[in-house]
């Protein structure tokens, strides 16, 4: 069963990366990015119950945390060109 | 004592139906990642992946664990995923908007909408008459050569 859970995961995996790869737009690389992102974070969690070794469970909690700051910081950037200045010259 | 070992039974195979269905729900999202034609759509399919088919497997993992701290951190990491997935969408979609990229629409109706009083827009939904889609495809060609 668990074996099962993490083939799904693994073959969505494969087709996200296949759009990362083919993604005509950035926004379609990111959002591909952002779902490799949450698929790690099962994958971890299954197959830390495949291996009887749960503990990957605090690996996967701090994942989840930097993939969000990682995709909109990235989104920032591509929005603003910059990180380090506040928007406010754009009424955003 | 068989009652028992019948709960656990139960729990087994609801845990089983759980992770099934959300392994399920991921791979229609990622299929739904390729086959899209267009950012916005993509990002309506991956949504399935970070609502349906994540709560789904955290749950099936969840009764496989029983009452544990694993539990309890696997229902951490759904709720994380609950609250951030919309969030990084919903900047996904700004973010697309506002770099020029146009959804793709089977009929862009958006100058008739903003050009006509609500009454009349009613009446083009309430009759759904050839010659009246006639007129409007007509309108949209003239529009097309005026531009």
């Amino acid at each position: 069963m668990f074996i099962a859970g993490s083939l799904a995961v693994l073959v969505s995996l494969a087709l996200a990366v296949i759009r990362a790869i083919r993604g005509p737009t950035v926004f379609d690389r990111l959002l591909a990015a952002n779902l490799i992102g949450t698929l790690a974070i099962l994958l971890l969690a299954v197959v830390g119950f495949l291996t009887k070794r749960p503990e990957w469970l605090d690996v996967a909690l701090v994942y989840g945390l930097l993939n969000l700051i990682g995709t909109l910081a990235v989104l920032k950037y591509f929005r603003y060109g910059s990180l380090a200045h506040a928007p406010d010259d754009e009424g955003a | 004592m068989e009652g028992a070992f019948d709960l656990a039974m139960l729990v087994h195979v609801l845990s089983w139906v759980l992770i099934a269905g959300g392994s399920f729900f991921i791979l229609t999202g990622a299929l739904g990642l390729m086959r899209m034609p267009d950012v916005y759509t993509r990002l309506h399919a991956v949504s399935v992946v970070d609502t349906l088919g994540a709560g789904l497997l955290l749950a099936g993992l969840m009764l496989q664990a029983g009452p544990t701290l694993i539990a309890l951190k696997l229902a951490f990491i759904g709720i994380l995923l609950f609250f951030t997935g919309p969030v990084a969408s919903h900047a996904l979609a700004q973010a697309a908007l506002h770099a020029g990229i146009e959804p793709k629409l089977d009929e862009d109706r958006r100058a008739e909408a903003a050009g006509a009083q609500p009454s009349s827009l009613l009446q083009t939904v309430r009759a759904p008459k050839t010659p009246r889609r006639g007129k409007v495809k007509a309108r949209h060609r003239q529009r097309r050569k005026n531009t």
